[in-house]
């Protein structure tokens, strides 16, 4: 057998693994969350539409609530994020001033900070303003925490655009605001939209803040939601959680499979560059 | 020296400002508050009292720390080296003309994407000792007569997180290392095709010289995340059985919840301690495999 035939057998293999390595857990959700039992291999299993009309109606579960909470904080937090950190690096790639990679260097370094190291005092503070379960109290950590990354991606996609485009603007007189908003934000929009979605599924996959900085619904986050998950009655009710986490999964499958490209590129130019 | 013009300097202020304001009252301050709590005995409903380093000596003789550290330690090196196996397994697949490459690529994203919390709610029913997922794989396929409590001994308790987080963060090996394959020009591989080196031979004369920064900065970004690891554990063991799988993280966060805010400042400034010299020598590093 020739070299290649081999190859594309084993590669073959390899594909197939690979996806039901990524895929059977995905499965394994979605069917826990369809069956009457946990046990879905069980001869008394089910098909049933039970445990989603539980989560979604039940007002004690608070689902939506929590769905909600995520989606607003994580979308301000993204959106703060994605702009402190593009008027950042359009200084740090278009105003040479002094101690500018120091800067990059020093923010790159703050994202390596365990967040365990930052909850102690984040607690006292957001306690001691009164804070403690209200929007703020996430919102405001969550862009610092996400904000090393974008200003990093964004970095690597402001170098890329020719420099001439905003000099001839500077000297027609356009003011710097201007030319971000103008020339920057139109030609970077596939960049400013990568480091979007990747600073928005981070703040949708933060835990420790959320679960230490929140008590209850009014802003418990979906993470912590279905981690401190607690069914009306006594046993673990796997088929709701299961249910809550289908509910919470499929919008970030439709976002990787839509966006894959830009996620990926974001990615990459956020890790590469480290 | 380069020449800064005056005006850009004022201007690069304005628009580094909002940045800089952000990273230092929440991550920069909190740090440093953690840091000076560290040298307090600061217990809820006490009287704060300052005691210099003796949270670290008693950080010294606490058994329970040095379980969580140890516990760490042997997490970051069984689970850092299997993410990039997978991962670069995975890359080189990624890599091929393959049909359907862009909806593979997804699917590779997927578990990456999905919060950790939810995915280590549904390992845990994986896990179960009744019903769960894992014991019917392991009966299917006739390697264990009994079930197995997979989070009931330490042992075993330890596997199951490293396969959980294998799950979620191999795929993020993965995309880096891809990024990294294809910089590697593929002339290189004609090349030795024609002077006829196999595929082992190739992978070891080209592709892992050529990966090596790719795969240095998955090292560095691994090791800090699997350092720093605490939301898997939180949902899928809870520390346990008896504090086996504990991380510093979660160590450092048991000791908040009990109210000894000083001693978890300690354990949680040892932790930031390792990642600061961890990322350092990680530069290093990779500004020498540069030079050479």
């Amino acid at each position: 057998m020739s070299e290649e035939r081999v190859m594309s057998i084993i590669s073959g293999v390899g594909i197939a693994g690979m996806t039901l390595f990524c895929l059977i857990p995905v499965g394994y959700i979605i069917a826990v969350s369809l069956s009457s039992t946990p046990d879905i291999f069980s001869q008394s299993m089910s098909v049933t539409g039970q445990n989603y009309a539980d989560v979604l109606t039940s007002e004690n579960l608070h689902v939506l609530a929590y769905l909600r909470n995520s989606v607003v904080i994580s979308l301000i937090s993204a959106v703060c994020a994605v702009f402190i950190a593009a008027l950042a690096a359009y200084a740090i790639t278009r105003m040479p001033f002094p101690g500018r990679m120091f800067l990059l260097f020093a923010v790159l370094a703050m994202s390596m900070f365990p967040q365990i190291s930052l909850i102690n005092y984040l607690f006292k503070l957001m306690t001691d303003l009164g804070w403690i379960n209200t929007y703020p109290a996430l919102i405001l950590p969550y862009s610092a925490w996400i904000l090393p990354l974008s200003l990093w991606i964004l970095v690597s996609y402001f170098v890329q655009i020719p420099h001439d485009l905003d000099r001839a603007a500077l000297v027609d007189g356009c003011t710097r605001l201007q030319i971000l908003r103008r020339i920057i934000f139109p030609v970077a929009a596939p960049g400013l939209l990568a480091t979007f979605l990747l600073a928005f599924i981070f703040a949708f996959n933060e835990f420790m803040f959320a679960l230490t900085l929140t008590t209850d619904f009014h802003v418990r986050t979906i993470p912590v939601g279905i981690a401190l998950f607690q069914g009306i009655h006594g046993e673990t009710p796997w088929g709701q959680i299961m249910a809550v986490s289908a509910i919470s999964v499929v919008p970030v499958i439709i976002l990787a499979v839509v966006f894959q490209r830009r996620i990926i590129q974001g990615l990459t130019r956020g890790a590469v560059k480290g | 020296m380069p020449s800064y013009s005056h005006s850009d300097i004022k201007g690069a202020l304005g628009f580094t400002l909002p940045l800089i304001i952000l990273l230092t009252v929440f991550i920069l301050i909190p740090i440093i508050g953690t840091i000076i709590t560290s040298t307090f005995k600061d217990i809820s409903f006490l009287q704060k009292r300052f005691v210099l380093f003796d949270n670290y000596a008693r950080m010294i003789g606490d058994g329970r720390f040095w379980q969580s550290f140890r516990f760490t330690l042997l997490f970051i090196a069984v689970s850092v080296p299997l993410e990039i196996i997978l991962g670069l397994a995975f890359a080189l697949l990624l890599n091929r003309t393959i049909p359907l490459r862009g909806l593979l690529r997804a699917t590779v994203l997927i578990p990456w994407a999905i919060p950790a919390a939810i995915s280590a709610k549904m390992w845990q029913l994986v896990y179960n000792f009744h019903f769960g997922l894992a014991n019917y794989i392991l009966h299917a396929l006739g390697f264990s007569a009994e079930p197995i409590n997979w989070l009931g001994s330490s042992a075993s308790a330890f596997i199951a997180l490293v396969i959980a987080d294998a799950w979620k963060t191999s795929p993020f090996a993965a995309i880096i290392l891809l990024a990294g394959l294809q910089t590697i020009p593929s002339e290189l591989h004609m090349q030795a095709q024609v002077d006829r080196a196999g595929v082992v031979r190739r992978f070891f004369a080209i592709t892992l010289p050529l990966l090596k920064p790719a795969l240095l900065v998955t090292l560095l970004f691994r090791t800090i995340d699997a350092l720093r690891i605490f939301d898997v554990i939180y949902v899928l063991t809870q520390g346990g059985p008896g504090g086996s799988t504990t991380s510093l993280s979660l160590y450092g966060y048991h000791l908040l919840l009990s109210g000894d805010f000083g001693y978890s400042s300690a354990v949680s400034v040892a932790l930031f301690a390792i990642a600061f010299v961890l990322s350092i020598m990680y530069a290093r590093m990779a500004r020498f495999s540069e030079a050479i």
